[in-house]
């Protein structure tokens, strides 16, 4: 294959560009799908997806995230490639983002390609080239690895349904949680034009399904299933209308993921919050705390949230402040209670909960057998008991466990966050508000 | 009764031809014990055995295991087997027993109870983790063509703390079933090496090989600048997490990624 890239510094320019335009969006993953290669190009992909690097922010890199152009007619206000914002803009040709996809796969940089645009000329016009673009890589290149596009809302479901064919996953930002916030915040956007193809790819997914019974050898229709982004913080939203709306997507829409993406300002927008503490990235991470726990663990929103409760407690994860307000059901006897209830344990994951179900076959479990199987027995230790027994003596009491959870955090020794507990997150407490005070303690405590 | 020490190779076959002559002791397994590499401390009382891999006796091993015990421990006891702490020898020899004589079978993955078992999961689990990190964090370079006009060969360079190359290999060899690469284990100093539409296979180079710096090709240094530009503008700005990429992607690892890479 000849490989051409003339002139080299407009390449470059161009990456800088646009994937400077693509960061904001927060899907990377490359799971969902397996396929095997055939021999006659190169890539595969792998169910459980890889990650290939982890960028300044700690995010992972998966995919090549770019945009296939930063020109757009749309003037959403969070967005950074607005039509009335002052940035260089450029494009891509379908054989530029052929050429890199597959250079940077086979030195396994990248996982696959994500493509997705801002809206040049109409939707129709713009849906036109991905699908060109992905069309090649798929056809001309041979690429199998994986690829994620994005569905643009208001394109002909003609042109989606094609690309639905060529790629892994496809996806069509909701953005706000609610109709009026995108109105307010993205004048050229409605809610139901999203909605609109997120409908018509799961159709799609669901009729494939019946094909691919029916005949092995069918075209996968987004094989890896389709996923959407929230935009966090933008608009004075709950946690439980998100949550909601989240929920909703994984139920009637049959979604694979959600994404949610603190916001950040970067277009300085007069009429969105400025946002002095950084993007709300603890509130972010409970999201995606509770998002698992509705996935993985069979809990549902209402569990979690109500109406007078309407967001998650920043103190402690959602899961554990679920267990101190139900404290009725604890603690949770190891060696008898389902695999459900195991996993309701705060300290107790899908994992540990299998190899408990496991363990118990060969006899009843001990403390230390749980800290084997991986058990976090630093959180899990107040909601049970091994064959009648608690690990040390503990009080049953709400107040007591959660002194005792958030007492560990201030100690740098509960639960870890994915960032610094200062500066850039939040303060945990306003009581104990010294983040030194373990380390004076144990110095005067030897 | 006097303990038995057999000393075994540091490899898969010389533990798995350890656990043979184990059971062809038949005196029980109690005072049976495996070894890796030399004796350190003679213990009183004891009886040392070298014993020599033997692939026969290696591939009976594996039989059995395959048969009686399932892929699944098999492949759990391997990756075990590839680990770097030298107890492996031990924990395998006794999750074999626990699964074969004491009678637990294939589910003797579960008996976390035997602290061998426990520990055989533990050491898999360090091997598995670590080949899954090598297959996202392997970075291949293309070298020069051969003046011959042979078609381009990818190379990389790693070092694991396990031996997980032969558990890496696999994955590549279908990904880029069509390329020619290889990946070296610089702290064992040995080959995985990928003919195009071909099967893989290991070379070990000898303890006294060292590698040259290889030479690249034209493009390959305009690729790992592109990818070095995309990898610093994909991060955004305002949640820089050093420590969060430090965590998600150790040292140990950048050391030998382009991305992180100094200039020059």
């Amino acid at each position: 294959m000849e490989v051409r890239i003339a002139p080299q510094t407009s390449i470059m320019e161009k990456l800088k560009i646009l994937g400077e335009g693509a960061k904001y969006d927060v899907s990377c993953s490359s799971s969902g799908s397996f396929r095997k290669n055939d021999g006659q190009g190169i890539g595969n992909t792998v169910a459980a997806g890889l990650c290939h690097s982890f960028a300044a922010d700690g995010r992972c890199i998966s995919l090549l995230k770019i945009l296939f152009t930063n020109e757009c007619i749309y003037d959403c206000r969070y967005c950074v490639n607005r039509s009335s914002n002052d940035v260089p803009r450029a494009s891509f040709t379908p054989d530029e983002v052929c050429e890199l996809t597959m250079e940077f796969y086979r030195r396994n940089y990248i996982e696959g390609l994500f493509l997705s645009s801002g809206i040049l000329y109409s939707p129709d016009y713009t849906m036109e080239l991905l699908c060109e673009t992905v069309h090649r890589l798929r056809t001309v290149y041979r690429f199998q690895g994986y690829i994620h596009v994005k569905a643009i809302p208001g394109a002909d479901p003609f042109l989606i349904q094609r690309t639905g064919y060529l790629a892994d996953r496809m996806s069509v930002n909701l953005e706000m949680a609610t109709a009026e916030g995108l109105r307010a915040i993205a004048p050229n956007k409605h809610r139901k034009n999203i909605l609109k193809p997120m409908r018509q790819i799961q159709n799609g997914i669901a009729e494939n399904k019946n094909e691919l019974t029916l005949y092995k050898h069918a075209p996968h229709f987004c094989e890896a299933g389709q996923s959407t982004q929230m935009v966090i913080g933008a608009l004075p939203e709950s946690d439980y209308q998100i949550m909601s709306v989240a929920e909703n997507l994984y139920q009637k829409f049959s979604l694979k993921r959600v994404y949610y993406s603190a916001f950040v300002n970067v277009n300085e927008d007069r009429d969105l919050p400025a946002l002095a503490g950084g993007p709300p990235l603890l509130r972010e991470h409970r999201l995606y705390q509770a998002d698992w726990l509705l996935r993985f663990y069979d809990f549902k929103v209402d569990e979690l949230l109500t109406e007078d409760r309407p967001d998650f407690n920043t103190a402690i994860d959602p899961k554990a402040d679920w267990a101190v307000r139900h404290l009725e059901q604890f603690p949770v006897e190891i060696n008898r209670a389902d695999y459900h209830m195991l996993l309701r344990i705060p300290g107790v994951g899908v994992k540990s909960a299998g190899r408990i179900i496991a363990a118990r076959r060969f006899g009843s479990l001990t403390f230390d057998d749980l800290k084997k199987i991986g058990v976090v027995l630093k959180r899990a230790l107040y909601f049970i008991t091994c064959s009648g027994k608690m690990m040390y003596p503990t009080r049953l009491e709400e107040n007591y466990i959660v002194r005792n959870l958030t007492y560990q955090n201030q100690m740098g020794r509960g639960e870890k966050l994915p960032f610094l507990p200062d500066g850039t997150s939040y303060r945990q407490m306003s009581l104990f508000d010294d983040n030194d005070f373990g380390r004076n303690w144990k110095a005067a405590g030897g | 009764m006097e303990e038995k020490y057999l000393i075994c190779e540091d490899s898969l076959e010389g533990i798995f031809t350890g656990i043979y002559e184990a059971y062809a002791l038949r005196e029980g397994h109690e005072h049976v014990h495996i070894q890796i590499g030399e004796e350190e401390n003679f213990r009183l009382f004891a009886v040392y055995l070298h014993i020599m891999p033997d692939p026969v006796k290696t591939e009976k091993v594996v039989q059995t295991l395959r048969s009686r015990l399932g892929e699944h421990v098999y492949h759990t006891l391997c990756r075990a087997a590839a680990s770097c702490y030298p107890d492996k020898g031990e924990a395998v020899y006794r999750t074999v027993v626990d699964g074969l004589t004491a009678g637990s079978g294939r589910r003797v993955l579960g008996n976390f109870k035997n602290p061998y078992v426990a520990r055989c999961f533990e050491l898999a689990r360090f091997t598995a983790n670590e080949a899954h990190y090598e297959i996202e964090f392997i970075r291949f370079q293309e070298l020069a063509p051969e003046k011959t006009g042979k078609s381009a060969v990818l190379f990389s360079r790693i070092g694991p703390k396990n031996n997980v190359v032969p558990f890496v290999m696999p994955h590549f060899a279908d990904r880029l079933s069509i390329e020619n690469f290889m990946v070296y284990d610089e702290n064992r100093k040995l080959f995985g090496v990928h003919p195009a539409k071909e099967d893989w296979y290991l070379v070990s180079a000898g303890e006294e090989f060292t590698l040259k710096e290889p030479d690249l090709s034209e493009k390959e240094a305009d690729y790992q600048e592109l990818f070095r530009a995309f990898h610093r503008t994909i991060g955004i700005k305002s949640r820089e997490n050093r420590k969060l990429q430090r965590q998600m992607c150790a040292y140990r690892y950048q050391d030998y990624m382009v991305e992180f890479a100094q200039k020059g």
